[in-house]
């Protein structure tokens, strides 16, 4: 990975992305192989890593602003107001995290992961429970905020569309294996609507699921596997 | 409909006291119309006379203090020891390992049970009562406490973990805040323990406090004393309760549950 990238890991339930991402994390031990940044070999948790969960997990007895503040020093308590303003939420501050709504609880938990402006982001399908709404904004917030400020990326999703709008790399897990690679060169913004974005989503959607017939001559010349059924 | 019905200040604060007060009412014009035997009920006048005299002659005022102290000291030292306890236990394995068997046998003897060794081992001075209350109040605080830290989401110390918390500040941030709803009601629970032991441990064996006005009083048949001890104790454990809410009300602001 190269630093400041965009990736986005994809793949069936169960197939290990967030066990993967969990070992980057240095929240588990790899079973074989191991993770490395700069150099170094991840054990546990890095100081420069942050991450965020399928849930907010923001601390229900502590107000918003300290919510971002955590793992923050006192000094820097600057950096969670910039943070909350930058995710547009720095008017429910002293709020209680109870009286927000799932998708501006993500957004707090979003400003928190980069109040301590991390360099690696480590994204656990955070926009899964959210509604499709909900979701595309938070997928436009997360752009822009990483056009901002240069950390590198990684996103677990199963939900092609965003992994195609949002990363520089799809990558694909099956069974616990990268099954495919592709690097995603579209310019940002990316429109959803965009019919070669279309053509690129259900592609990578039609080889996550197996199956074999492809749209177009044109794309099955692209192809870098060959496509059969359960491969 | 029933919400706004309660949320008239008024209403709200009298209709908890509507029971207590009809009893009493019906309680003063049963006994005032002799249909019961004044052995059995005194008048309540006759309460409030005694009262008064207990009041002026200072004797109450002795004896509630004294109450009071063994009361609080007591939980003190029980609930100190019991939320110690269920901290360690909640936090190392092997600290539960070894001590939760031993504590589960004590807490299923019926501490007061124990009166009879008790007053053998201390008499029947300040240590036996405040040893007696400790013992009950422990294990309620105890087992609450362990519940609470048990219970304390994994996801959130997952999180304080990747945020750079570690272990001292994991523990006042996270794990502590998470328990504390168990905590509270493990306190509310002790307080009930608290005065039942007190009341039970005063009546047997004592020379002083609340406990002490009621087995005097009925040596001589005064009725009105004994019912007078009663009602104070029925006071002094609202009294403990709504502290108890206080401190929920205070610690739990941030749960919806208690935005009141």
């Amino acid at each position: 990975m190269k630093p400041g990238e965009f990736i986005a890991i994809i793949g069936r339930s169960g197939c290990g992305k967030s066990t993967l991402l969990r070992v980057i994390a240095g929240l588990e031990p790899a079973t074989s192989g191991g993770v490395w940044i700069n150099d170094h070999p991840v054990h546990h948790v890095h100081a420069e890593t942050r991450m965020m969960f399928q849930d907010a997990r923001l601390l229900p007895w502590n107000k918003v602003i300290d919510n971002v503040a955590i793992g923050l020093r006192k000094e820097d308590r600057h950096k969670a107001e910039a943070a909350l303003e930058q995710v547009g939420l720095g008017a429910r501050a002293n709020d209680w995290p109870s009286l927000l709504s799932g998708g501006q609880k993500q957004r707090v938990a979003l400003a928190r992961a980069l109040a301590s402006q991390p360099k690696l982001l480590l994204l656990d399908e955070p926009l899964g429970a959210l509604d499709a709404l909900t979701r595309i904004e938070m997928q436009q917030l997360i752009e822009s905020l990483w056009q901002q400020q240069p950390f590198t990326t990684v996103l677990i999703t199963h939900d092609v569309e965003e992994a195609v709008v949002l990363a520089d790399r799809v990558v694909l897990i099956e069974e616990g294996r990268i099954a495919m690679d592709r690097a995603v060169s579209f310019p940002r913004p990316r429109q959803r609507g965009n019919a070669e974005v279309a053509a690129f989503i259900d592609h990578i959607l039609k080889r996550v699921l197996g199956i074999t017939e492809v749209a177009s001559r044109h794309e099955a010349e692209n192809l870098p596997y060959p496509l059969k059924k359960g491969s | 409909m029933t919400r706004r019905f309660l949320s008239n200040p008024f209403i709200g604060k009298c209709l908890p006291w509507v029971l207590p007060i009809l009893l009493i009412v019906v309680w003063a014009i049963l006994s005032n119309l002799d249909v019961i035997s004044r052995k059995i009920l005194p008048l309540p006048q006759d309460v409030l006379f005694s009262f008064k005299d207990l009041l002026l002659s200072g004797k109450l005022i002795e004896h509630v203090s004294i109450s009071f102290q063994r009361a609080f000291i007591g939980f003190l030292i029980g609930g100190g020891i019991g939320l110690v306890l269920g901290f360690i236990n909640g936090l190392s394995p092997i600290a539960e390992k070894l001590l939760d068997t031993t504590i589960q046998m004590v807490r299923n003897v019926p501490h007061l049970a124990m009166i009879p060794l008790v007053v053998l081992w201390f008499g029947i001075g300040e240590e036996s009562k405040i040893f007696l209350v400790a013992i009950g109040v422990l294990f309620p605080v105890y087992i609450n406490t362990l519940h609470g830290i048990r219970s304390v989401d994994n996801g959130l110390i997952e999180m304080g973990s990747v945020y750079g918390l570690r272990t001292a500040s994991l523990f006042w941030k996270v794990v502590l805040p998470g328990a504390l709803p168990s905590i509270l009601v493990g306190l509310r629970y002790a307080l009930g323990i608290m005065w039942l032991t007190l009341i039970v441990s005063e009546t047997i064996a004592t020379n002083s406090g609340i406990g002490f006005l009621a087995m005097n009083a009925r040596e001589y048949m005064q009725t009105d004393i004994i019912l007078l001890t009663i009602v104070l104790y029925a006071l002094f454990g609202k009294l403990a309760d709504s502290i108890a809410k206080l401190l929920e009300r205070r610690f739990l602001r941030w749960n919806p549950n208690y935005h009141n």
